[in-house]
């Protein structure tokens, strides 16, 4: 399946999708030293978002977060890419500060076509994805 | 984007690698939203950190373009994070790191007020004027209370603003992003009588229902304290991402309902009762124990006000011993409370009042005797204390400060 949406950051990449059905703020809800996601009762808890493209509705929360992810990136923790339904500025600068390849507003929710374990090819500079179903 | 002729030279590196690599950022920034031009930038503040970011962003830059405030950690932290108790081993380099952020920066024009509450020290934007900050709660208060128009801009974007003057012109810079998008109407609750922390727990229930999408509130007297929207608006980009809240009849773009969400039918309407408000104590009052180490106020820093009354419940009292009771301000506010013998009252019955410093992350862990439970009126500390692990009560002042001389939490 090919997905078509805008551009939020510039790239290339691949790499297996975790998805979560929460808006997502890098303060609070990732553990930078680990690359895994911290609070309880969260629909990703304790899993590792590192590595891999990181598929969420939108951003919330402190305007810290590029920051924060700055600080995991160091250390490997940052996903290889995000997906967005529609991504909030402080996402944005998160992908932009930290070289993410980002997209959003796709022409179908990857909410719904997207699942964790799915392989994803993103030309995030032209906005096409490619779902790889598992 | 269209690029005025000054804007051309800083994009192709004449004005050095700082000022194209900032300009470069805001147009990347710009372009996810349309936007065909950068603006001027009336108001800025921005942190210090990002490490060697930092230092790249600001290579070649002599003098920032902005008037510009600095956020909560910049200057202070140190000082208040040993008075707060914080072992020795973690303050190790704190000083240092200070003095190098402080030498880096002032020469280049940054004002260190070291605050997250910039307007209440003196960089206030007004009505139609663009600011660039970070803090989500400043960003709301500003939008929504002054009505000055700015994005939740993080703060590698305040960054590059703040180097530029420049931002671009999209989202709620612009008239028609301004409007409501979803109605809250507050029924059968007697706001006159709800405390801070009853604010704090409906405005956590309407972020988390808003999600990125202004707000428009109905039913909120038009006498409000200032205090209190603070503690209103403070958490509604922290359950969600809102950074325009109206409140019909007190806010300057919303004098009716009709004129704050432009004419249209709202996406949703939500009904705020007693259900609701409920529901947002809830979920920031996670404790499991009644046992409280650490009472912390002050997220956003402290108003004047705020500490008066902080002052007038610990007056004569003693705080409980294994208890830290810590007020965080700005330090000019706390030069007053000095002069109305605030800070003599608080300190008397055994709490600390520091300044400069974010308090929102409690070093809960990092303390000489590390401590596990905490207490506060903020709603954005609680979510985000117990997001950390910590065990939150969340209440009013006058619950938080009862529960400081008690040792414990009283249900």
């Amino acid at each position: 399946m090919i997905l078509h949406g805008k551009t939020v950051k510039k790239g290339q990449v691949e790499g297996e999708a975790i998805v979560s059905q929460l808006p997502f703020s890098y303060l609070g809800d990732l553990n930078p030293e680990k690359g895994t996601v911290a609070p309880k009762g969260h629909d990703l808890e304790g899993q590792s978002i590192a590595g891999k493209i990181f598929v969420f509705p939108t951003g919330k929360g402190s305007t810290v977060g590029p920051y924060v992810a700055n600080m995991a990136k160091k250390l490997g923790n940052t996903p290889s890419g995000m997906i967005c339904v529609d991504v909030e500025p402080v996402m944005a600068m998160v992908a932009i500060m930290n070289d993410i390849p980002m997209v959003h507003r796709l022409d179908q929710n990857p909410l719904e076509v997207i699942s964790t374990g799915d392989y994803i090819k993103m030309d995030a500079t032209r906005g096409v994805v490619e779902v790889i179903n598992k | 984007m269209l690029l005025t002729d000054l804007q051309k030279r800083m994009y192709q590196g004449e004005y050095g690698p700082g000022f194209q690599k900032a300009i470069k950022m805001l147009i990347e920034y710009g372009e996810v939203w349309d936007a065909d031009r950068l603006v001027n930038v009336h108001s800025a503040h921005t942190g210090l950190g990002g490490g060697d970011w930092l230092n790249e962003i600001l290579e070649g830059v002599d003098q920032i373009r902005a008037v510009t405030t600095t956020h909560a950690g910049t200057v202070g932290s140190f000082q208040a994070r040993k008075a707060m108790g914080v072992a020795e081993n973690y303050l190790q380099g704190g000083e240092q790191v200070e003095k190098q952020m402080l030498d880096l920066c002032v020469p280049k024009g940054f004002i260190p007020a070291s605050t997250c509450t910039p307007y209440l020290v003196g960089n206030l934007p007004t009505a139609g004027r663009v600011f660039s900050w970070p803090g989500s709660s400043g960003i709301i208060i500003s939008n929504s209370i002054f009505g000055a128009r700015g994005n939740r801009d993080a703060m590698p974007a305040s960054m590059v603003s703040a180097i530029t003057g420049l931002t671009p012109d999209m989202l709620l810079l612009k008239k028609e992003c301004r409007y409501g998008e979803v109605l809250f109407k507050i029924e059968d609750l007697d706001m006159e009588n709800l405390n801070e922390a009853d604010y704090g727990a409906i405005g956590y229930y309407i972020g988390a229902v808003a999600e990125t999408r202004n707000v428009v509130v109905e039913g909120i007297p038009q006498n409000v304290a200032f205090d209190k929207l603070k503690s209103f608006l403070t958490p509604q980009p922290v359950s969600g991402a809102v950074a325009m809240c109206h409140i019909v009849g007190v806010t300057p773009e919303a004098p009716t309902v009709e004129e704050a969400l432009g004419h249209k039918k709202p996406e949703m309407t939500v009904k705020i009762g007693k259900k609701e408000l409920k529901e947002g104590w809830e979920s920031l009052h996670t404790a499991e124990k009644d046992e409280v180490q650490v009472v912390s106020f002050g997220c956003p820093q402290l108003g004047i006000n705020e500490i008066g009354k902080i002052a007038r419940l610990l007056e004569g009292k003693k705080i409980a011993s294994g208890v830290k009771l810590v007020a965080s301000t700005a330090e000019q506010v706390y030069t007053l409370a000095k002069r109305m013998g605030y800070v003599e009252i608080i300190e008397n019955a055994g709490g600390i009042i520091v300044t400069g410093i974010c308090i929102m992350g409690f070093p809960y862990g990092q303390l000489e005797t590390p401590a596990t439970t905490g207490a506060t009126n903020s709603a954005k500390a609680a979510s985000y204390q117990a997001r950390s692990g910590t065990n939150i009560q969340y209440g009013s002042f006058e619950d938080c400060i009862n529960a400081a001389i008690k040792g414990k939490w009283e249900r």
